[in-house]
């Protein structure tokens, strides 16, 4: 393996590991800022979120303008379509009832959460059912795609990405603020051991953002690889019908490693290309750095105690929320966190379904599983 | 006074069932554990649920204390009084 490609293995290792320890300290649940909003009033990790897509584009920005950045906007971001709309509220769905987005149930999972292993079994059989659909869904997004170029907010206008990301930092910030003068980081006082308080894994969050686009190239991600590992195990029992599907066929996402690295090819087949590479490793260190920190704890306990009807709901949610990310594409985290802070289109696309989409799954979680 | 004890394992729930249940049990008790006359233990596995469900004691009027007990959590909930 090339040097380069080990450096962008092994960044996306120590990346997963660091977050996966630090979002299970703080209970970092992406899918909870939303759900819990809707079905709570409780805003706590909404404004962890806001502190993380605030300082995120700030950092961002600060690179672009010092040359820095390995590209802009990241790879993989395409001109948005009004699919992603749809594929946003599905998300938003899956991961209300599935408890937990597509890396909240891995650091749960590495936590010791059972039912995150079935959203994650969820999120497997999501992404080979939407393998089946892909052909006719991309004939969707072809027909509803809104601009031809434009991939960013900045591009769309034509106006430089400074001026967009001031506004945005100047709104987040001062959000931040308030809250801070208001008290509300601090409340309610957590009493689990070891916590870190939200704003700190947020800002954890940030710089290993920071970190992995140094390393790899591309913010963090995993859902592909989701579809990847679906693809791997379909193959194991229909290899045929496997090669004869077109998304798992294909390798469209084309990507330049940093540092001189040479420009590699991948996708959701059952290959180890550059999406295996990067994402692999992230999905790897996310559960082993939740376990870690879990064992310290003493908190490695794997229980469980779901009804028929709750396991069927946390199951159906990784499956709806597989199908949401493919048909977007990307996940929560790859959109919240990386696509946001440099506003692409298809990132606030995808934001615009999530919101009505976890208050949907709110609603269907009460009636469904909380019983 | 005797107290009665009524204990709710929601260990492996998942998020946020351990709250809406919590909730749901301590609506339900919620007379007989502001006399007195009853404490309610929760067991979870959910670190959140170590602020979450003490805080919506507290905004119900009712008093709530946290332990760590072999890798889980114990929240005891009680009347504002038995606590102080």
């Amino acid at each position: 393996m090339e040097p380069v490609a080990l450096t962008a293995l092994a960044t996306s290792l120590a990346v997963g590991m660091a977050a996966g320890f630090v979002m299970h300290r703080s209970d970092f649940c992406l899918a909870g800022a939303f759900r819990d909003l809707f079905l709570f009033r409780d805003a706590r990790r909404l404004r962890a979120l806001v502190l993380l897509v605030t300082a995120s584009a700030a950092l961002f920005e600060l690179l672009r303008l010092g040359g820095a950045l390995p590209s802009y906007p990241f790879p993989w971001f395409a001109p948005p379509a009004a699919t992603s709309i749809i594929g946003g509220c599905l998300f938003g769905i899956g991961m209300v009832l599935a408890g937990g987005c597509v890396v909240g149930v891995l650091y749960k999972l590495g936590g010791g959460s059972a039912p995150a292993a079935l959203a994650l079994f969820g999120l497997l059989a999501g992404s080979a059912v939407y393998a089946e659909l892909h052909p006719y869904w991309q004939q969707a997004a072809a027909a509803t795609t809104l601009h031809g170029a434009a991939v960013t907010v900045p591009q769309l206008t034509g106006t430089a990405p400074f001026w967009w990301v001031a506004a945005l930092t100047v709104a987040g910030g001062g959000l931040c603020r308030r809250w801070r003068r208001q008290g509300l980081w601090r409340t309610p006082a957590i009493h689990a051991e070891g916590y870190l308080p939200l704003w700190l894994t947020a800002l954890v969050l940030t710089g290993l953002g920071v970190i992995s686009v140094f390393g790899t190239g591309m913010p963090m991600g995993v859902t592909t690889s989701y579809a990847k590992a679906a693809a791997f195990l379909e193959n194991l029992v229909v290899p045929g019908h496997v090669a004869g599907l077109t998304y798992f066929s294909g390798q469209p996402l084309l990507h330049t490693l940093p540092h001189g690295g040479a420009q590699l090819a991948g996708g959701a087949g059952p290959t180890l290309d550059v999406v295996a590479l990067i994402q692999f490793p992230l999905i790897a260190g996310i559960v082993l750095g939740a376990a870690l920190s879990a064992w310290r704890l003493d908190e490695f306990q794997p229980r469980w105690r779901l009804s028929p009807r709750q396991a069927a709901t946390v199951f159906a949610g990784g499956v709806i929320m597989a199908l949401g990310s493919r048909m977007t594409p990307g996940c929560n985290v790859w959109h919240l966190l990386g696509g946001l802070p440099l506003l692409t289109l298809q990132s606030l696309l995808f934001l615009l379904g999530l919101l009505p989409g976890a208050w949907l799954g709110g609603r269907l979680l009460t009636r469904l599983a909380a019983r | 006074m005797s107290v009665e004890e009524i204990e709710l394992d929601i260990r492996g729930q998942v998020c946020p069932s351990c709250l809406l249940l919590s909730l749901r049990e301590i609506n339900r008790h919620h007379a007989a554990l502001a006399a007195d006359r009853l404490r309610l233990t929760i067991l979870t596995d959910s670190r959140d649920a170590t602020g979450t469900i003490p805080g919506a004691a507290a905004n119900m009027g009712l008093a709530a204390a946290v332990a760590k007990v072999e890798g889980h959590y114990r929240i005891t909930v009680e009347g504002q009084r038995e606590s102080q």
